[in-house]
């Protein structure tokens, strides 16, 4: 499985002996270019348009985000994947209102039942969870009614923010409250983990999108507009609780990330570089580590899951096989 | 899977095959590189690398592990390279 690189500092990224060479102050290292299927970007990079045409090439995507976190932007290089089917499937699916509901629904419940299934994990240890779960379950079961997107999204805000008030009584941390969801900026240290978690959830996803024929424009849950990429973030709802949220409680339940890692400016709460770091290798590890496949039968990381769930999605825009959202089971 | 790679050759062909093995592995110390590379990878270096050696006199050994979870690697004196990938 190709790797992913993350750059913090500052310095000069270029082509050097047909693969990559970053080049800093006090560190030259070259990075095998095989083995590279991503680049994040946090630092003041330079490079020049023939490290674009080599990474072009080499079909690696590059994103990158502002001193504060937040993503800017990506560069896509031409798309080497080019299916006109799957473009038309996809907006046939989009443009059909009953075959769009349709899939924005599962999609909802796909995030719902791993919602749920998240805090069963705590309520079986030490948190009280009874009363979020019930009112998670009573959401979950009035899906299947929803006629419409909008009510289906508030519903699924409706499912958010009782899963949220479920975050204190699993991280038991005075310094981490949730109160409630605030982004852009986000005010305190609970939200500023959720944002930049979901952050990197959405670009990863992205990423995947850009191996398959799909196309990242045409999403269904959240509406297809002028502005951004849509069919990561639905397909990124579905893994935000099992792999950002279980992530985050461990890193504040086992205390690696505390309130020492966080700055604070009129711009709100940020992580400061080292906090970011630690996240970052962590959420690394879980994309790595993997788990038993009930369906294929082997063992597959949680990255190759995010693949995966995409190829199920193309199945359904070509009517092959209905696309279930996946659930964990553990 | 997860491959060490040692090389003794000519010096004419060293940079050569240094270059060629920095595409696929990261470089651990002089002649040793090491990485996880896929199977089609693999078989694309070792191709690669044969057309650049001259196999009357030049070796390069290859160890291969199904997965580095049952070694561990330890390093007395200076880490000269290895893999990272936060930089």
């Amino acid at each position: 499985m190709k790797k992913t690189i993350y750059i913090f500092s500052s310095g000069e990224l270029k082509r050097k002996g047909n693969t990559l060479y970053f080049e800093t102050e006090e560190n030259k290292k070259y990075i095998p270019v095989e083995d590279v299927g991503e680049i994040m970007i946090f630092g003041e990079v330079d490079f020049n348009k023939k490290f674009l045409e080599f990474i072009s090439v080499k079909e690696i995507i590059l994103h990158y985000f502002n001193y504060n976190g937040y993503y800017m932007g990506s560069f896509y290089p031409r798309e080497h994947l080019n299916s006109g089917y799957m473009i038309l499937k996809q907006a046939e699916h989009y443009t059909d209102e009953q075959k769009r509901i349709e899939l924005a629904r599962r999609f909802v419940t796909g995030a719902g039942k791993n919602i749920r299934q998240v805090l069963k994990y705590y309520n079986n240890r030490d948190c009280d969870l009874e009363d979020g779960l019930s009112k998670i379950e009573e959401l979950c079961s009035s899906i299947p009614t929803m006629q419409d997107i909008s009510p289906l999204m508030a519903l699924e805000g409706n499912m958010r923010e009782q899963y949220y008030k479920c975050f204190d009584n699993i991280c038991k941390n005075p310094d981490f409250v949730f109160e409630e969801r605030s982004r852009r900026p986000p005010r305190n240290y609970m939200n500023t983990l959720i944002s930049f978690g979901n952050v990197l959830m959405y670009t990863i996803v992205l990423s995947e999108i850009y191996k398959t024929h799909l196309d990242p424009r045409i999403g269904y849950l959240h509406a297809t507009n002028f502005r951004r990429f849509t069919l990561n973030l639905d397909v990124a709802e579905i893994f935000k609780p099992i792999i950002i949220d279980r992530l985050i409680f461990s890193l504040i339940r086992k205390k690696m990330i505390t309130k020492k890692d966080f700055d604070k400016n009129t711009e709100g709460i940020l992580l400061k570089d080292k906090g970011k770091q630690t996240f970052i290798q962590q959420l690394d590890e879980k994309l790595k580590t993997t788990i038993k496949h009930r369906d294929i039968g082997r063992e597959v990381s949680y990255r190759r899951l995010i693949r995966l769930e995409l190829y199920k999605l193309a199945k359904h825009l070509m009517g092959e096989k209905e696309y279930e959202p996946f659930v964990a089971n553990w | 899977m997860f491959i060490i790679l040692v090389y003794d050759v000519g010096v004419k062909r060293v940079n050569k095959v240094l270059k060629k093995c920095r595409t696929y592995l990261h470089w651990v110390q002089n002649s040793v590189l090491e990485g996880d590379i896929s199977e089609a990878n693999y078989v694309k270096l070792k191709a690669e690398l044969s057309k650049i050696i001259n196999t009357k006199e030049d070796s390069v050994v290859i160890y291969k592990f199904r997965s580095p979870k049952y070694n561990s690697r330890e390093v007395l004196g200076v880490k000269k390279g290895g893999e990272e990938n936060i930089l």
